[in-house]
């Protein structure tokens, strides 16, 4: 069995990505759309770890940058879930495709 | 063991006093009703002083940065985390001028019945700041979070009245959007990340040109790129990422509607000329046919992103009922006018004056002055009338005369006919694609004509609804204090397309020179500094110094 490198790694987070996408386009629920970005931004992190760990010269900044993530992971969820509710209590229900008040 | 870290002087820490202002106008509208008790006007006050403060700190740092030139906050290896140049400052004084324009648009019609000014203005200034580091930044993570700091409270501000269905939707299409495109954003950075080994735009851009150009790795850098310019897309509401903005527009609160209008959209244009502008300093070094190839490359692009959104804005206005929505599409079209020159910009043909960036600086200041006028009288419409459909505007040359001219003024700036500000703007922004002359900027210019022909008809809608079409409503007064605001947001049109019309360019031209341009690494430099941990001038310096003591 080969030594798992920087490849794996990659198509890993890839697979990841691939999937946040399918997710975030085939939901209609809110929150299902935004656990497909939760997605997304895990396979960013998977990225920015493991090109630092693989990386020639060594320094932190993929290590900072998937703090940086984390975080703003947490605050835009913090944001999106306090929307979903108002829009649960305005509309009861939180599919995007029943708010229809606004088109064309 | 501290010398290993970089911690900034006081003269760098002066240097960025306005973003320090705004941080201090935010925790003051924080405190301060722990001390005063809650007001939203006194929330409001804090914050329009705040704003004058920003503003007279800024003219203070503009002042020095004339004087002295250019400089960054940051450790030199990590040139370009915060900028100062000349046009940090020039995008400081517009989007604070707009800010106050805001804020007393709320003064006039919101302050009386609003209920939450402290957190109103905390989300507004907040957004606020991170439109003010989106401009000053060239490292790619301190990109991401400024477009986060701008984005979050705006997701936030559109849904502000909790008890309205349509901001309640409009909010959630926007905090969905904007969520998407910073995660495929943040992907794209990632692979830059992973491809150049740094956050450093100037330092990824050397090296890219090169390697776009041989074809090593140019999918997943161009996959990249993509990625990365998806997320400045949804901030300037550039075709195919513009869907959230006529939703937001028109469920959003009338003073939150005007503010995003401009300042999303303007910061996003400028750090994406910053951005065009590393690529092209990072070109030039190169022989001509890297240039060639790899910018015109980028300018097409760019260029048909420009065409198909300022199209897509103008024809898809021309179907709107409401006046919100209708202004929503219309910022889309300039977005993409403001585009074109970016797009130029990028050209090897492209004029060494930077004078397409001059054309945007000027484009955006009387953008904002339209936007302003025209986003006031639609305020003042619905308070007086409740309704902001084409029908509400209906006789309005009768019923509000003192508003209606103004509003006239307004569109036919928005248009881009003489004698108003708008077709001056307008003008510079053609010249400067035609200074530039090749066939992408030729098409543009038609692009461009065609559309200004197009927009004619839909807001000469509202014209005519306001002269022609009178089915006897009442006549309503106006508020006085945004009678004045509107009023001279039209006098400065009119100043600004028949007296000064050279000024605005000038004083662009001005700010547009002397970007920051970081010093760029070589590659053979970044092999020398990996084998041996020191610098290679520090090295040699050191060998010099053995053997002069030998």
């Amino acid at each position: 069995m080969a030594d798992i490198g920087l490849m794996h790694y990659l198509m890993l987070a890839a697979a990841l990505f691939c999937c946040g996408i399918f997710v975030m386009m085939t939901k209609r629920n809110a929150i299902g759309i935004l656990i497909g970005v939760e997605l997304v931004l895990n396979s960013v992190n998977i990225n920015f770890i493991a090109f630092d760990r693989y990386r020639l010269i060594h320094g932190l900044d993929g290590q900072i940058a998937a703090l940086f993530v984390i975080l703003l992971a947490a605050a835009e969820a913090a944001v999106a879930v306090a929307i979903c509710m108002n829009l649960y209590k305005n509309l009861n229900t939180i599919d995007v495709d029943r708010g229809d008040a606004l088109h064309g | 063991m501290f010398e290993q870290f970089w911690i900034p002087t006081v003269t760098d820490l002066t240097r960025f006093a306005p973003e320090l202002t705004l941080v201090a106008t935010l925790v003051a509208l924080l405190v301060a009703p722990l001390i005063m008790g809650r007001s939203a006007k006194t929330a409001g006050w804090i914050a329009l002083l705040g704003t004058a403060a920003t503003i007279l700190a800024t003219l203070r740092v503009g002042g020095s940065v004339h004087a002295e030139g250019i400089s960054g906050l940051a450790r030199p290896a990590a040139a370009g985390m915060l900028i100062l140049d000349n046009l940090t400052v020039y995008f400081k004084i517009v989007l604070m001028l707009f800010l106050a324009g805001v804020t007393i648009l709320w003064f006039i019609g919101s302050a009386e019945k609003e209920q939450h000014g402290e957190e109103f203005f905390v989300l507004l200034v907040g957004s606020a700041l991170g439109m003010v580091l989106m401009t000053a930044t060239l490292n790619l993570l301190m990109i991401v979070i400024a477009i986060e700091l701008a984005s979050l409270p705006s997701y936030a501000i559109v849904a502000f009245n909790k008890r309205n269905r349509t901001a309640a939707e409009a909010s959630l299409k926007y905090v969905i959007f904007g969520g998407v495109s910073a995660a495929i954003m943040l992907y794209g950075v990632s692979l830059l990340y992973g491809l150049y080994h740094t956050l450093n735009v100037a330092d990824i851009a050397a090296r890219a040109v090169v390697h776009l150009n041989t074809g090593h790795n140019s999918a997943i850098i161009c996959i990249a790129l993509f990625c990365f310019f998806a997320g400045v897309a949804f901030k300037i509401a550039a075709v195919p990422f513009h869907f959230w903005c006529p939703d937001a527009f028109e469920g959003a609160q009338i003073e939150v509607t005007t503010w995003l209008s401009v300042s999303s959209k303007a910061a996003a244009l400028v750090l994406l000329l910053r951005i065009v502008d590393a690529f092209s300093a990072a070109t030039a070094a190169h022989s001509m046919v890297i240039q060639i190839t790899v910018l015109s490359g980028l300018a097409w692009g760019l260029g048909i992103i420009a065409a198909v959104t300022c199209t897509w804005g103008n024809f898809a206005a021309y179907r709107q009922q409401n006046v919100k929505r209708m202004l929503a599409y219309s910022s889309i079209a300039h977005a993409g006018y403001m585009l074109m020159a970016a797009a130029i910009f990028v050209h090897p043909n492209a004029p060494a004056d930077h004078s397409p960036i001059a054309a945007v600086l000027v484009y955006l200041l009387i953008y904002a002055f339209m936007n302003l006028g025209a986003f006031g009288i639609v305020a003042m419409v619905q308070w007086k009338t409740g309704g902001e459909t084409v029908d509400a505007f209906n006789g309005l040359g009768r019923r509000a005369p003192w508003i209606a001219v103004p509003m006239v003024f307004c569109l036919v700036s928005l248009v881009g006919l003489p004698p108003f500000a708008g077709f001056i703007a307008k003008v510079w922004l053609l010249l400067a694609l035609g200074e530039a002359g090749n066939t992408l900027c030729w098409t543009l210019i038609v692009v461009a004509v065609f559309n200004t022909l197009v927009s004619l008809f839909f807001y000469f809608r509202i014209v005519k609804a306001m002269f022609l079409v009178d089915d006897g409503r009442d006549a309503f007064t106006p508020p006085i204090a945004g009678t004045a605001l509107v009023n001279v947001c039209g006098l400065i049109l009119i100043l600004f397309g028949v007296i000064f019309i050279n000024q605005p360019r000038d004083i662009a031209k001005r700010y547009a020179a002397n970007l920051f341009t970081p010093a760029v690494l070589k590659p053979h430099d970044r092999r020398a500094t990996a084998t041996s941990t020191t610098p290679p001038d520090l090295a040699s310096m050191r060998t010099e110094l053995a053997d002069g003591s030998k």
